[in-house]
């Protein structure tokens, strides 16, 4: 799939560099934080942890791998830094659309929390502890180190700033397909995307867990499947719509969706699509260039060239209409506005 | 599919709809067991009552083409059939009412005697 001509008409395709350095300094300041200040309490517990402390926990519950615990806090806060650091360059690379920039500041926030969490639960049992082999987890750790975090980095999703509208600053290109409307005629094009291997995989992967909690007895891990549940619910079908209003791409659940307003509509077309290939796997997906992706199989496939150096990909059938009809709806909020 | 709503033109609203409806089934791009979307959406999109959509999906019902369910909303029961051969007789009667100066309603009206006779 190429995009061979940029629509010119996109009157400022880099604006969204500027937001994304803004969003991710604010993510990097909180996620290290998090991972800072834990290896810090940590490190202030050095006198009171035995030598080794436990670092691993086999599914029984007794510890079965074990390390210097100031090497320990260093690896922490190695490993924390470098996962905020990943989402950091997703966001600043690919960071385009408003979507992208949240995602990538939750994921951010997240790795920092959680491997704060992990460090702290590691450690605070084995405070007192002369002998590491006695050091118990509690079950629930997993649960809540997981989960916990989750809270901060929807705090942090929620603050990333919307995109500004950004008009196009010229008309469709005349040799762009049509849909022909009489004056005053509305018109609604509704398409579901479904398919593909995503309920499959969801439901292998839900199953795993759930047996691999109950077979360990560790009940706690009963929430990956639980989390993972909602996760599939949420992108497993997708409706499309174009109306006067644009296009909108909504979950069937209700979440996650994104809107292009038309009069940002820079043009449309079909495409093929390859999920694994151009967007690393299926439903919401961030692509190069910043390219968000509602890829739920591989082939037919809608692009929408947006301005601020934005574009959508949904795998849906019937895209030529779509395309169509989008590049009518732009046409209209064009002559609105000469108004 | 594609739904356009004319207020503009002489046929009521929901006749309309019905109308697109009957076509997408005859052509075959709505298939059996495929679901139309929600009343309340469809309305919103085409800036329409609630009521006109429903309307067309009761009379689209009546005439065996939709199974309307609580909850599961409206399903496509009847299955399209091949209208490749009135698609091609179609074209050339408008091609040549179009010769003959004919409106298109005067031409539907003869096609709705014809097949009144």
């Amino acid at each position: 799939m190429t995009t061979d001509r940029r629509p010119t008409t996109d009157p400022a395709p880099e604006a969204w560099r500027a937001r994304a350095r803004r969003a991710m300094c604010w993510a990097t300041a909180v996620g290290g934080a998090l991972t800072l200040a834990a290896a810090a309490v940590a490190w202030s517990w050095l006198d009171e942890l035995p030598d080794p402390v436990a670092s691993h926990w086999s599914g029984g519950g007794a510890p079965d791998g074990f390390s210097a615990p100031g090497s320990l806090v260093l690896v922490f806060a190695a490993l924390g830094l470098g996962l905020i650091a990943v989402f950091v360059v997703i966001g600043s690379v690919a960071g385009t659309a408003a979507s992208t920039r949240r995602l990538a500041a939750a994921g951010s926030v997240w790795s920092g929390g959680f491997v704060a969490g992990m460090l702290l639960t590691t450690l605070a049992p084995q405070r007192g502890l002369a002998d590491a082999s006695q050091a118990a987890l509690p079950g629930w750790a997993f649960a809540v180190v997981l989960v916990a975090p989750l809270v901060p980095a929807a705090i942090v999703a929620l603050l990333v700033p919307a995109d500004p509208p950004l008009p196009a600053a010229g008309p469709v290109a005349d040799d762009a397909p049509r849909t022909p409307l009489r004056a005053g005629e509305r018109a609604v094009w509704l398409r579901r995307a479904t398919g593909g291997p995503g309920l499959a995989v969801g439901m292998v992967a839900i199953l795993v867990t759930a047996v691999l909690a109950v077979a360990l007895e560790t009940w706690a891990m009963l929430v990956l499947p639980v989390l993972l549940a909602g996760l599939f619910a949420a992108m497993f079908a997708f409706t499309v719509r174009v109306d006067d209003s644009g296009l909108t791409v909504r979950s069937v659940l209700g979440w996650p969706g994104t809107h292009v307003p038309a009069d940002e509509v820079l043009g449309a077309s079909v495409v093929q699509a390859r999920p694994f290939a151009e967007f690393g796997g299926w439903g919401w997906r961030i692509g190069r260039g910043g390219r968000v992706g509602v890829v739920l199989r591989a082939g037919e496939a809608l692009l929408v060239e947006r301005t601020g150096g934005r574009s959508l990909v949904v795998t849906v059938d019937d895209a030529a209409t779509a395309a169509a009809l989008l590049h009518t709806v732009a046409d209209r909020s064009r002559a609105g506005a000469d108004d | 599919m594609l739904w356009r709503i004319d207020p503009g033109a002489d046929e009521p609203l929901y006749a309309q709809l019905v109308g697109q409806v009957r076509l997408a089934v005859a052509r075959g791009e709505l298939a059996a067991g495929e679901r139309l979307p929600a009343a309340r959406e469809l309305a919103a999109s085409l800036d329409l009552n609630a009521h006109t959509v429903l309307k067309a999906y009761q009379a689209l019902r009546d005439d065996g083409l939709i199974e309307l369910r609580r909850g599961r909303g409206a399903v496509v029961t009847a299955a399209g059939e091949d209208l490749s051969l009135v698609e091609r007789a179609l074209a050339d009667l408008v091609a040549a009412a179009r010769r003959a100066g004919l409106s298109a309603e005067t031409t539907t009206t003869l096609v709705k005697e014809a097949m009144h006779r």
